[in-house]
């Protein structure tokens, strides 16, 4: 059976990790649009929900913690998926307690967070 | 090893300089032994002088006595010699009593001879002795006639030899008073010079002292405040103080030495700290270049070239990202000897705030720079420096709630010939009661194990070691100012030419 096509958005304020990853994820041929701020992310997550939403910890003005428990106060079923740029217990446990699905440390390989949004993928098409 | 003394040779090569060994060496011991000395000196002096007066008075009055005696005699002497001339008494009797004043002269002749000196004394016996051989004539005359011959000379010599020894008397009376006077003086006088004496060692010697240990104590404060240049003692000969100067000396540099192992912790403390930003920020290209290359491997054959080439140059633009953060905190940390030289200030500041641009970040704190233009060079180590700023803007961010504000300014000319650059945050103020202690070393306000209590310290000892000053404006609820003021240099800097 084809699988439905899920929307995945990734914000980071390095763009290189929107652009590097937006084919990189599009291969699984899911529809990725990336973002470099949270406003806009949150903007566009406002126009229509994301079913996974990867974003980065550390931004200026909203960070990923924000942008976490809004975008789970819109939409709860969304998993999202945080970035951090060095990873500490203290910010893993914060994001999973806040209901993030998972987390991945900077410097990682494409195939490291398909694996994730492999995961989550099935657990949203459960 | 990185705790090698900074600017030690060149510490060395002062203190040499500065070093009393070559004066002569008069220690202030010898000089309170000079000045008793000299005192006794006087004493004996003064107490041999009223000796010699008070003999010679005694001398003066046997003399007197004497004379006295003799004038007597030989006043008798005469007092027969009319006698005889008028009524035609005995003449025997004045040779009798011519007799005695001979004897008297005699018998006292060293005492005479003392007083009145030989000559006098010569004269004296010679006109007695005129007058001695005119009475034998007189006693020998057997007329009248010859009698009267006689008589003229006879009361001439005899008037001369009274008057000669009564002449004396009157001058040796008048030296008595006079020496008495004298006697009476001595001690007035003795106190006066006493007091005069006094006066001027008092001046002189205390003053000598209290100005060393004035400066004593101003080199103290200014050990205190961290200015470890050596001292040089005032004293134009080697002294107690001079040598009080040379171990000032030696103890200074020991500080210094210690100083600069604190220096040195305290840095590889920031350098925690930094390392800390800065291998968060390191993972940020980390993760660029890993990202590009793992879709340049995984997409090589479907790839356009141009695409390929703007992949290949992210690569290149993201390695040299690391550099450049990787660079800025090895500049810091590296160890180096102080090297003192004309800087630019701009570019310190700069790489201070692009060293500590991610606890910044971390912070959320807003960083705002603002420099004047056409800033002269500054005169300064540019590590130094570098971990003074480092460490004022991190305790400004330590300060501040997300979201409050730094502003770092250059200024110039504020005070002639210094640049000043200022931290300033808009936190919550330092309580004025802790204010006066916010430079002491081990004085913190952070928590357990969040600081050291060293950086403000450390800073202060900086800054004054390269000629500057650095001080705090802080009053409760409108945040915090630190200035730091650097010695301008006309020497053009060099950092360009690297």
């Amino acid at each position: 059976m084809e699988a439905k096509k899920l929307k995945i958005m990734v914000i980071d304020d390095e763009n290189i990790v929107g652009k590097r990853l937006k084919p990189a994820l599009e291969k699984s041929g899911d529809i990725v649009e990336t973002f470099e701020n949270g406003e806009s992310a949150l903007a566009r997550f406002d126009e229509e929900p994301f079913d996974i939403v990867v974003t980065d910890i550390r931004m200026e003005k909203i960070d990923g913690i924000e942008i976490l428990e809004r975008v789970l106060a819109k939409s709860a079923h969304t998993k999202v998926i945080m970035i951090t740029g060095y990873a500490t217990v203290e910010i893993a446990r914060e994001a999973l307690s806040k209901g993030a699905f998972d987390f991945i440390a900077k410097p990682f390989k494409p195939a490291d967070l398909r694996a994730i949004i492999k995961r989550a993928s099935k657990e949203l098409r459960a | 090893m990185y705790l090698q003394p900074a600017m030690k040779s060149d510490d060395n090569k002062k203190a040499k300089n500065f070093q009393s060994e070559k004066r002569a060496s008069i220690s202030i011991r010898t000089k309170i032994a000079v000045s008793y000395s000299l005192f006794f000196i006087l004493c004996v002096v003064i107490s041999l002088w009223s000796f010699w007066i008070i003999s010679t008075l005694e001398d003066t009055i046997e003399f007197l006595v004497i004379t006295d005696n003799y004038l007597a005699e030989i006043q008798q002497a005469r007092r027969f010699e009319k006698n005889y001339l008028l009524y035609g008494t005995d003449l025997d009797e004045a040779f009798e009593y011519l007799n005695r004043a001979k004897k008297v002269l005699n018998e006292n002749k060293k005492t005479i001879k003392k007083i009145m000196g030989e000559k006098n004394f010569q004269i004296q016996s010679e006109y007695m002795l005129s007058y001695w051989n005119q009475l034998v004539k007189l006693k020998n005359a057997k007329d009248s006639k010859s009698r009267d011959l006689i008589v003229p000379m006879l009361r001439e010599y005899g008037g001369q030899m009274v008057s000669f020894a009564q002449e004396f008397v009157k001058k040796e009376r008048n030296s008595v008073s006079h020496m008495f006077l004298l006697a009476k003086r001595i001690p007035f006088l003795f106190i006066s010079i006493l007091l005069l004496v006094m006066v001027v060692f008092v001046i002189l010697f205390t003053r000598q002292l209290m100005i060393n240990l004035k400066r004593v104590m101003e080199y103290t404060k200014r050990i205190g405040e961290g200015d470890f240049s050596p001292i040089v003692s005032k004293s134009k000969y080697k002294d107690e103080f001079s040598r009080l100067a040379d171990a000032f000396n030696r103890m200074t540099k020991e500080l210094n030495n210690r100083h600069n192992i604190i220096l040195e912790s305290h840095k590889l403390r920031a350098i925690g700290t930094l390392v800390a930003g800065v291998a968060h920020e390191l993972n940020n290209p980390l993760n660029n270049t890993m990202l590009t290359a793992e879709m340049l491997k995984e997409d090589f054959k479907i790839l356009p070239d141009n695409e390929k080439l703007e992949m290949i140059d992210d690569i290149i633009n993201e390695a040299e990202r690391s550099r450049i953060i990787v660079k800025g905190l090895l500049d810091f940390a590296r160890e180096s000897k102080t090297n003192i030289k004309p800087l630019k200030i701009e570019k310190i500041v700069n790489d201070s705030v692009r060293l500590v641009a991610n606890q910044v970040k971390l912070a959320k704190v807003i960083l705002e720079l603002d420099f004047d233009k056409k800033l002269p060079n500054i005169h300064g180590d540019e590590q130094m420096l570098k971990q003074v700023f480092v460490n004022l803007i991190l305790n400004a961010v330590d300060a501040l709630p997300p979201g409050g504000i730094v502003r770092i300014s250059i200024r110039k000319n504020r005070i002639p010939n210094f640049v000043a650059v200022e931290v300033k945050d808009n936190g919550s103020g330092i309580p004025e009661y802790i204010q006066s202690r916010i430079f002491e070393p081990f004085f913190t306000t952070k928590g357990q194990g969040k600081g050291t209590g060293l950086g403000l310290s450390v800073s202060k000892g900086i800054i004054r070691k390269l000629g500057g000053y650095i001080h705090l404006e802080s009053s409760s609820g409108k945040g915090t100012t630190f200035t730091v003021s650097l010695p301008v240099t006309d020497s053009p800097s060099d950092i360009m030419s690297k």
